[in-house]
This record gives structure tokens, C-alpha cells and sequence, in this order.
């Protein structure tokens, strides 16, 4: 049936639907209406995956990359401008994107590099508390952002040495325990604000007031707006990096250091040399995150990052599809949108997602959008 | 040492805890020579492979490859200077696909550069292309049909194919010494000899290329190896054409006891 | 000289306690080559089903410590030892042959589900339970010196069941069926050895140990809550780790070593006190960049 519609007239399509679907569903305010639309979505997947949908998408990424992420774009957009006015809405949103933004970062080491990562919240936390100690300290905040992302890489680099050098298990309780160090440490040190935290400052880009409410076509939109724009704008220039370094040698090398460190070795790769460049790059994307994150919640403390945030990013690559970019993102506003909507699982959240974790693992290993054979260029007609 | 020879290995020993794998192993391959490696189970024809390689540093001897030492240098470096080799169990990354696996053995002639993979788009399209075309026409080598699906995963191939694909990943790169190692593991004896007369045909395409075989199907030796090195207990037991050491009294005394 | 005393015997009370926990991951490592992460958790319900059962003896009219420390112990060892078979029968082994880090992940969230079950489920579970006092309290006095019956009887009842594992695993039949699958499955397979049942009881008998370490930090810190198996595991895991997989002395030796680190943290920082877990694990990730396979190294693995 679908055969009939062109490949991009299908990812249009979806686009739309999707679209609409994320705003009238944010809209809705009582459990029984959240349930059944969430039930609706779950039986449209289930039929658009019956008749090929997810195919013929990807066809047309594979033909025409830009266009269909111009497409997501301009829905994410959408949906953005459609909630312009709402605190609430857009907090969720930026959330959303930032968390997506996480995953991406994690995927580089997880999904490519084999690297896990189990401090995942460590690292989002250390670009948060970059901005707490540098916005409204003098530090222009336009450096904050990079800022961010450089501390969290090179905090990073004290895990270098034993990350690389180790495999397996024995990598996994390496950042484990630096998760639990950095909460600890946080907790207990007192330039860093102990269990209360920190008050961030407002960014301030340019002279752009990220603390004002910005007025648009005559309407007063809401300050949260600034930073589900600004969210957005690290997303999109995550995910397109993370996308050519899949579609590149370095990608390849990354993958082939996953699968077999003797065999790439015996090919000439450098083991350390792609460990380390996987790592640090990873980091610098969850700093960058994080220290926008920072600014937006307005406040740091050490609940933010434990070891069980760090689980829920690790379950957002899981749940989306190791490898697989699109997927972080669906998977990010899965995890972070439903158990908002959904206030009767709002104290369940942790159980139901461990819960969906292990079925995931169990049953569908590589995800709701599994990773595809990588194409390093569009097809080009053929 | 001759000037012909490619490789040489002088008295290369390596041990395990106190179990001696290799012991005073000491064997030269000369250019564009086919030799065969054969010994029982257990007798250091892989472990001989993997100090070659760097997998194992070895505890005594010297290697030397094309006039340079090789001793004790790491695999990156015994594949930049021009080795590459196969695997007993095949290591072929099944995830991904054929074209993927056959340039992870292209990784030093690609350009890994941070600013070319990933922002010089169009450069690397140019790369990208001739190296397609390159892996196309390797692989129709092997098998035409194959060709036409480079962006299969590897996963979804019989054993044969998946060979053929890992000999192409060796390949790609021109290397001057290939390692070999039982190729003919999880294959048919038909399969085997086709496998074989593909590599054949495709070395004498490629001009020179000089092969080390290991290899347990003694009528694969017998016909394609130019020159035997038999290993028993991790020494060598015999050197010669595949007729003389087959009917060297050592030999067959270790075969025998280990049958 | 006093207070030097009490911090070696906290330390080995610690030390106990991790020991105990580490012993758990190394079997399971030992006998299918996983880390289950969950541990640390089946130690938590462990020790809140014997804090059930002190409860429910209690309300049954037993009053006397002994009887009530006896059901504490029958009821955790039982529940954690049947828990443990059930997740090695319905998580690990349906995983077994997925990638090694799956394994690991999916028993995280498992341990994440049993930790948000108790807080949500059990009675007022978010907040610390008192754990009843079931040991003499008096103490010794050497000296300046005192020394507690309570600790006293904690850390020898744990050294005595890691002596009792070391001979049941070096002298019985038992052991030797958990050590040829350790080896390797096929070669137990062609001896008859039934694999999955001893599997099966290898994750019994480790949890049941963990029980036993849970009930122990109970009734030495007077307190549980939902979240204590976290940390625990999270230790127990260390230890088994720079000990060396696979190594039952490594996991008993890393342990202690653990306990030790805390214990010179905790004395030798200057600054804070507070600082002793940063410290510990700070140490942790130190060793790994320096021994990566750990203080025993694990058998060599990749073959080629």
C-alpha cells in the first residue's frame, strides 16, 4: 500500500502526525485522557510498524538525509512554538532535548566505542556546576556552554587512564565508583554548596537575556523559551555530529574497537587512541548539556546527578537503540514527558522504567528504532 | 639472511606460565613464496601467527620483515608494515556490513583525520567512492554476486562467504605478506578447495603476493604450498617441499602420536 | 590507642560485611561469566524479610532475642536464597548468551526495581526501620579498651560462614560440581553434572550470604532502609573486582581492603571524615588504571 507513496511523502507524513500527536497530547491535563492517548500511540506504532512505516522513512533518510532531518526540525520547532507561552510545556520540552542531547553523548561512548559509561549524571552534573560557579561571576556565559563540556572532559580525563585500560566489568565499576565519588564529594564540599546546591544565574548571550520573556510577533512568550531554543540548537549540533561521525572512517574505527579490540588492533587501529577520543568527546557533549540544564533549572544540588540518573540516561540509549540517533531522541521524550503527564506513575517512575529496561533487554535488545547498516553517503538515485 | 627473503624468525620463543608454545622457532619465507604451516593440535602454528602479529610478545628472538625488526612490536605496526592476516574463528564484525568489515581492514590507507571525517564532507565522498569501487571489485574476485550487496550485513552469509569477505578485508590493504589461518575451519572439503583456488587466482592477479598458510586439510597444503614447516611442541620438526617433509620419519611420528 | 582499637574492629566488622557481598559476585562470575548487579538489593530484601520476621515472631509471642534472631535469620536466608535462584532462572539465564554488559545493565534495573518495590510497597518502606537489637549488649573491658559482644559475635559469625564456604567449596561434592562449572559448561555437561541446578544453587547459596551479611549490618547499625543495598553492592562489587573476578580469596582479600581504605580515610584525612567513601573509591579507580585485572588476576580469556 505504502509502495504507492513516495518515500518522503511517508516521512512527511509522519512527521505530521507525530507532530500533532506531541502537542494535542501535551495539552492534556487528566490521567484517562494521557492513558488513552498513550494506548492510542502504542496501537498507531504497532499498525504504522505493521504496514512499513519505519521503512520507508528510513528509505527516504537514506536518499535524502537532509531534507528528512529538515523535516524533524521543523516539527520539533513546531511543537516548541506551539506551547511558546507555557512555562511548564517548555521546561519539559528543553528537558527533553537536553536529555536527548545526553544520550547522544553517551552513545558515542556506549554505542560506538563500547566504552559504558555509568556516570553518565557525573558528567551532566559537572557542566552544571560549571555554570552555577561561572554565570553572574564575571565569566561571559557564552563561554559557559564550551566550558561546561571542557571541565566534564577534562574531569574526565582522570578516568582515562584506568577507562582504557580496562574491559567489561571492569570498565563498568570504574565510572560507578566515580559516580558515587562525585555525588559523595558534592555532598560533603562546601565550595560547591553541600546537599543544598547552588543558585545559577540567568545566561546571557550577546546581551540576549536568557531571565527575559522574550516578545514575539507582539506576544509575550515565556523566558522558558530562550532555553528551549537554545536546548534545541545543542541538540541539533549534537545529533549532526554524532550522525557524520557514524557515517565516517572514525565511526567505523569506533565500531570495529566494540566488536573486536583484537581484530581492529591486528588491522592497524589504535585501541587507545579511539577509547580516549570516544570518551572525551562524549563528555564534552554531556558538559555541554549540562551546564545549559544548569542555568535552566536555576539551581544545582547533588539529587540531580546520583548514580540512578546516570541508569535512567544509560536506559535512554538502551530504550532507543544503541547506536542509533533517532532513537535517543524518541527514547528521551519517552522517559522524561510520560511520567510528567502521567502523575499516577510520577512515584513509580524508577520501578516502571527498570521494569521496561529489563523487557527491553530481554525481548527487543536493540531498541525501539534499532541502529540501521550504515550508509556513509545518500544513495544518490540507485 | 638472503636478500629474497621477506620474513625471518630467528629462535622465537615464547611460554605460557611453564608451558613452552614456541621454542627456538626459527624459519624464513621467501618473496611471493607460499609456505605452508602444519603440526598437530597444540603445536604452535597460532601461537607463531600471534607473536608474528604482536598479539603475544615474544620471549627470545628476533623477527625481521622486509628488512626491518619486528620483535616485540606492537600489531598496529606489524599491520602498518605490511602484514595482515585471518582469523581460525572467524572475526568478521557481524553487525556490521560487508563493505564496513572489508574497510576496517582499509583503516591505514583511509584518512582518519578529525576535520576530514567530519567536516569535509566532499572529501571524504571522493574517498569514500574509490574505495567502494576498490572493495567491488576485490570482492568480484571472489564472488560476483557478492558484489552487489556490500551494504548486506555480514551476519545473514553462510561460512563460506563470511571467509571470502575476511580475505578480502586482508586483502584491501596489498599487503605483502598474508597470514592464513585454517581457512578451511567450519567449511566443507568442496568449499575448502574452491576457497583456495579463488585465493590462488587472486594472487596471481595481484602480482607477488607472498602467503603464510596454516592448515590442518593436508591435500590443501599439498597443493598450493611451495614449502612446508612442520611444528611439533612448539619446535620445528621439519622443513621442506610438502613430499619431503610428508615422508620425514619426525613427521609422521608426530602425526601419528597425536592421532 | 582506645580509639585506634574500635577502628580496627570496625574495620574488620566492615570488612566482614563487604567480604561477605564480594564472595556472592565472584561465585556468580565464577559459575557463567556475569556480574549481577542486582546483589546488593537481594541483600536489602534480605535483610527487611528478616526484619519481617523478627517482627512476626515478635508478634507472636516470642519474645526471647534468641528465637526471634533465629526466625531473622531462617526467614532471610530462605527468601534471599529462593530470590536468588529465581532470578538466575528467569533474568540471567534466558540472557546468558547476550553481550556481557546486557547482563550487567538488566540486573541494575532489577536491583533498581527491588529497591523502588520495598520503598513503594512495604509498610512506610521510604523511611529507615529500626532493626531490634537481638544480641547481648554488654561489652568487655580490656583496659582502656572496650570491646562490644555484639561486634565480637557479628565478625566472627562472618568469618566462620566465609570459612564454612571455603571448605564447601574445596571439600564437598557440591563444590566440586560449582567448580567444574565454573571451569567450563561442557566439561560438567559430559561429567553429569546437571548445569542449570547448580547454576541454580550457586545463586542460591550467594544470596543466602548476602542475607547473612544484611542481617549483620542490621543488627550492627541498630537501622535498614530501601537503599542500603545500593552502596553495599556497589562495595561488594569493588572488592570482587580489585580482588579479580572469578577469585574467591581476591573478593575476601578486596573486602577487607576496602574496609581498610575507609577506615585510613576516615583516620588519616585531614579535613573531613566525610571524605572516606570519595577516598575509598578514589583508591578503587587508582587501582584499576594500575592492576586492570584486578589484584588476582582472572584467567585469561581471548583466545585467537
Amino acid at each position: 500500500m505504502l509502495d504507492r507513496i513516495s518515500p518522503f511523502a511517508v516521512a512527511v507524513l509522519a512527521a505530521l502526525v507525530g507532530v500533532v500527536f506531541a502537542i494535542v497530547f501535551m495539552e492534556q491535563e487528566s490521567d484517562v485522557a494521557v492513558i488513552s492517548m498513550v494506548a492510542a500511540a502504542a496501537v498507531a506504532a504497532w499498525f504504522a510498524g505493521r504496514i512499513g512505516v519505519p521503512e520507508r522513512v528510513a528509505r527516504a533518510a537514506e536518499i535524502n538525509p537532509g531534507g528528512v532531518s529538515a523535516i524533524a526540525a521543523i516539527g520539533g520547532l513546531a511543537i516548541i512554538a506551539a506551547y511558546a507561552e507555557d512555562h511548564f510545556p517548555l521546561l519539559m520540552l528543553a528537558t527533553v532535548m537536553l536529555y536527548a542531547t545526553v544520550a547522544l553523548g553517551l552513545n558515542i561512548q556506549f554505542g560506538y566505542a563500547g566504552l559504558v559509561n555509568f556516570a553518565g549524571a557525573a558528567f551532566f552534573g559537572i557542566g552544571a556546576y560549571t555554570s552555577a560557579k561561572l554565570v553572574g561571576s564575571g565569566v561571559p556565559a557564552v563561554l559557559s556552554l564550551p566550558l561546561g563540556g571542557l571541565f566534564a572532559a577534562l574531569i574526565g580525563l582522570l578516568l582515562v587512564f584506568p577507562v582504557v585500560r580496562t574491559r567489561g566489568h571492569y570498565a563498568a565499576v570504574v565510572t560507578i565508583a566515580f559516580s558515587v565519588l562525585f555525588k559523595t564529594f558534592l555532598e560533603v564540599n562546601d565550595t560547591f554548596g553541600g546537599p543544598q546546591g547552588l543558585p545559577v544565574g540567568a545566561m546571557n548571550l550577546f546581551g540576549w537575556d536568557f531571565g527575559e520573556s522574550p516578545t514575539l510577533f507582539g506576544i509575550e512568550a515565556s523566558f522558558y523559551l530562550n532555553y528551549a531554543l537554545a536546548a534545541f540548537v545543542i541538540l541539533a549540533l549534537a545529533f549532526t555530529l554524532v550522525r557524520r561521525l557514524e557515517r565516517s572512517w572514525l565511526g567505523l574505527a569506533l565500531d570495529a574497537v566494540r566488536l573486536d579490540e583484537t581484530g581492529a588492533a591486528c588491522y592497524g587501529i589504535g585501541i587507545r587512541r579511539a577509547k580516549i577520543f570516544a570518551f572525551v568527546l562524549g563528555n564534552v557533549i554531556i558538559g555541554v548539556a549540562g551546564a545549559l540544564y544548569g542555568c535552566m533549572q536555576g539551581y544545582v544540588a547533588p539529587t540531580s546527578f546520583t548514580f540512578s540518573d546516570s541508569l535512567i540516561f544509560v536506559a535512554i540509549v538502551l530504550l532507543g537503540g544503541m547506536g542509533s540517533p533517532w532513537g535517543m531522541i524518541l527514547a528521551a521524550a519517552i522517559v522524561v514527558v510520560l511520567p510528567e503527564k502521567l502523575q499516577a506513575i510520577q512515584e513509580y517512575r524508577f520501578l516502571l522504567f527498570s521494569i521496561v529496561v529489563i523487557a527491553i533487554l530481554l525481548f527487543r535488545p536493540s531498541g525501539l528504532l534499532p541502529r540501521r547498516v550504515r550508509r556513509y553517503f545518500p544513495e544518490g538515485g540507485r | 639472511m638472503s636478500a629474497e627473503m621477506l620474513l625471518d624468525l630467528e629462535g622465537v620463543a615464547k611460554s605460557f606460565g611453564g608451558v613452552r608454545a614456541l621454542n627456538d622457532v626459527s624459519f624464513s619465507v621467501g618473496r611471493g613464496e607460499i609456505l605452508g604451516l602444519i603440526g598437530p593440535n597444540g603445536s604452535g602454528k597460532t601461537t607463531s601467527f600471534n607473536v608474528l602479529t604482536g598479539l603475544y610478545k615474544p620471549d627470545g628472538g628476533k623477527v625481521v620483515f622486509d628488512g626491518a625488526d619486528l620483535t616485540g612490536a606492537t600489531p598496529q605496526a606489524v599491520y602498518r608494515a605490511g602484514i595482515a592476516r585471518t582469523f581460525q574463528r572467524s572475526r568478521l564484525c557481524l553487525e556490521l556490513s560487508i563493505f564496513d568489515n572489508i574497510m576496517v581492514g582499509n583503516h591505514g590507507r583511509l584518512n582518519q583525520g578529525l576535520w576530514h571525517n567530519l567536516f569535509a564532507r566532499k572529501a571524504l565522498k571522493a574517498e569514500h567512492d574509490a574505495a567502494f569501487a576498490e572493495a567491488r571489485e576485490l570482492v568480484a574476485l571472489f564472488s560476483p554476486a557478492l558484489a552487489d550487496t556490500l551494504y548486506e550485513s555480514v551476519g545473514a552469509l553462510p561460512m563460506i562467504e563470511r571467509r571470502r569477505i575476511e580475505i578480502c578485508r586482508a586483502l584491501i590493504a596489498r599487503p605483502k605478506l598474508l597470514l592464513l589461518d585454517e581457512p578451511s575451519a567450519g567449511m566443507t572439503h568442496d568449499e575448502t578447495h574452491q576457497l583456495m583456488s579463488d585465493i590462488l587466482s587472486v594472487r596471481d592477479r595481484l602480482g607477488g603476493l607472498t602467503i603464510i598458510l596454516v592448515e590442518h586439510e593436508m591435500g590443501v597444503i599439498e597443493r598450493v604450498s611451495d614449502r612446508c614447516v612442520v611444528l611439533n611442541y612448539g619446535e620445528k620438526i621439519a622443513e621442506g617441499t610438502y613430499q619431503e617433509v610428508a615422508s620425514d620419519r619426525l613427521v609422521q611420528e608426530a602425526y601419528l602420536g597425536s592421532a | 590507642m582506645d580509639l585506634f582499637g574500635q577502628y580496627v574492629i570496625n574495620g574488620l566488622m566492615l570488612g566482614t560485611i563487604y567480604a561477605l557481598v564480594a564472595v556472592g559476585f565472584t561465585l556468580f562470575f565464577g559459575v557463567l561469566d556475569v556480574i549481577k548487579f542486582s546483589h546488593g538489593d537481594v541483600l536489602m530484601v534480605g535483610a527487611f524479610t528478616g526484619f519481617t520476621a523478627a517482627a512476626g515472631a515478635a508478634a507472636l509471642g516470642l519474645s526471647h532475642p534468641a528465637l526471634q534472631l533465629a526466625a531473622t535469620v531462617v526467614f532471610a536466608l530462605a527468601g534471599t536464597a529462593l530470590l536468588g535462584a529465581v532470578i538466575a532462572k528467569w533474568l540471567i539465564l534466558p540472557l546468558k548468551n547476550a553481550p556481557r554488559l546486557n547482563i550487567l545493565l538488566a540486573t541494575l534495573m532489577l536491583g533498581t526495581a527491588l529497591r523502588e518495590s520495598v520503598r513503594l510497597f512495604y509498610p512506610d518502606g521510604s523511611n529507615p526501620k529500626a532493626f531490634p537489637a537481638l544480641l547481648p549488649t554488654s561489652a568487655w573491658q580490656f583496659g582502656q579498651f572496650t570491646l562490644r559482644v555484639d561486634s565480637t559475635i557479628l565478625v566472627v559469625t562472618g568469618i566462620l560462614v566465609i570459612v564454612g564456604l571455603h571448605l564447601l567449596i574445596n571439600r564437598t561434592r557440591l563444590g566440586l560440581a560449582i567448580r567444574a562449572v565454573a571451569q567450563d559448561e561442557e566439561t560438567a555437561r559430559t561429567m553429569g553434572i546437571n548445569y542449570t541446578l547448580i547454576v541454580l544453587v550457586t545463586f542460591a547459596l550467594g544470596s543466602g550470604i548476602a542475607a547473612v551479611a544484611g542481617v549483620m549490618d542490621g543488627l550492627y547499625y541498630n537501622e535498614i532502609n530501601f537503599g542500603m543495598g545500593l552502596l553495599l553492592g556497589l562495595i561488594g562489587f569493588s572488592a570482587a573486582i580489585i580482588g579479580g573476578l572469578g577469585n574467591l580469596y581476591g573478593a575476601i582479600l578486596g573486602g577487607f581492603l576496602f574496609a581498610a581504605l575507609q577506615m585510613i580515610g576516615a583516620v588519616a584525612l585531614p579535613f573531613a571524615s566525610a571524605y572516606k567513601d570519595v577516598f575509598a573509591f578514589a583508591v578503587v579507580i587508582a587501582l584499576m588504571a594500575w592492576k586492570p585485572t584486578g589484584l588476582i588476576p582472572e584467567r585469561a580469556s581471548d583466545r585467537v
